[in-house]
């Protein structure tokens, strides 16, 4: 019989804290995952823990227009309005990935007023790690 | 005369790999910031998109045939100067590399152009906003009135 092993977060012994996400987080993150098809941006704490997100599909672009610019910033300025209600004033910034939605998100938190601290690409690279997918032919 | 669906396919591939090239392709990125060099751990002052590509109706042996890039940069004026030079000094480079990666006939001369649409449609959004909020205090002061 393996070894019993004491649940973390058991609810008998901790309080759900925080029921309606009703943190003031002064300093946050946001991730901006641009590929060519959909422009997806997530708002998270310092820590990584997610506070708000929102896409171009979410915003109600379907199809090949998910993947513009102006979807883009929409979608930034869907995710943005919830967490400077919070009391956001700065922010870094971590883009992912090609796309069209870099650019136009940036421009958009930028113009949103809250204070760009940083602005990091963490793109995925593998030192050669697995297999690409196979080349399309045109 | 290529067909203009296949042309737009092939302008798309070229966009797809020519940005797949910007994020991956060590040459290019030193040439667009030259911070990179340093190892400044991709903390990036400025931003460098491909958005949009054209290509001539020619995909084979004519007198031009060329491929037109709009690239889209983002930050401060001396980082968009350095970037689209450094973009302008790479083209033939670029043009190879193009050759090596994609399965054409006749791989075409590049030319890199900026494009100032996004930063201008900022503009006016921002221009927008601000007559917006300007509006909406001087209602709010009327009503308190």
């Amino acid at each position: 019989m393996a070894k019993l092993i004491p649940r973390i977060g058991s609810r008998k012994n901790e309080r759900i804290s925080s029921r309606k996400n009703a943190r003031r987080i002064p300093k946050g993150v946001i991730h901006v995952q641009a590929s060519f098809n959909n422009t997806i941006v997530t708002v998270t704490d310092v820590r990584g823990r997610v506070v708000s997100w929102s896409s171009a599909g979410t915003c109600g672009f379907k199809g090949t227009r998910r993947g513009t610019p102006f979807a883009a910033q929409t979608a930034v300025g869907n995710a943005i309005r919830t967490v400077v209600d919070q009391g956001m004033q700065r922010a870094e910034v971590m883009i992912k990935g090609p796309g069209l939605g870099r650019d136009a998100a940036l421009r958009a938190i930028r113009r949103s007023g809250i204070l760009l601290s940083f602005v990091r690409d963490v793109t995925p690279m593998p030192h050669n790690g697995c297999r690409p997918p196979k080349k399309r032919r045109v | 005369m290529a067909n203009p669906r296949r042309v737009k396919m092939v302008a798309k591939q070229i966009q797809r790999e020519l940005s797949d090239m910007l994020l991956t392709d060590k040459v290019l990125q030193y040439a667009v910031l030259p911070e990179a060099a340093l190892g400044a751990d991709r903390y990036l002052s400025s931003l460098t998109t491909i958005s949009g590509v054209e290509v001539s109706a020619d995909l084979q042996n004519t007198i031009w045939l060329g491929v037109v890039k709009m690239v889209s940069v983002f930050g401060d004026e001396r980082g968009r100067e350095v970037a689209i030079a450094g973009l302008k000094a790479k083209a033939k480079y670029v043009r190879s590399e193009l050759g090596r990666h994609m399965k054409l006939r006749l791989t075409p001369e590049i030319r890199f152009i900026e494009d100032e649409s996004l930063e201008r449609g900022s503009r006016v959004i921002a221009i927008l906003d601000r007559i917006k909020n300007e509006k909406e205090a001087a209602a709010r002061r009327d009503g308190e009135q």
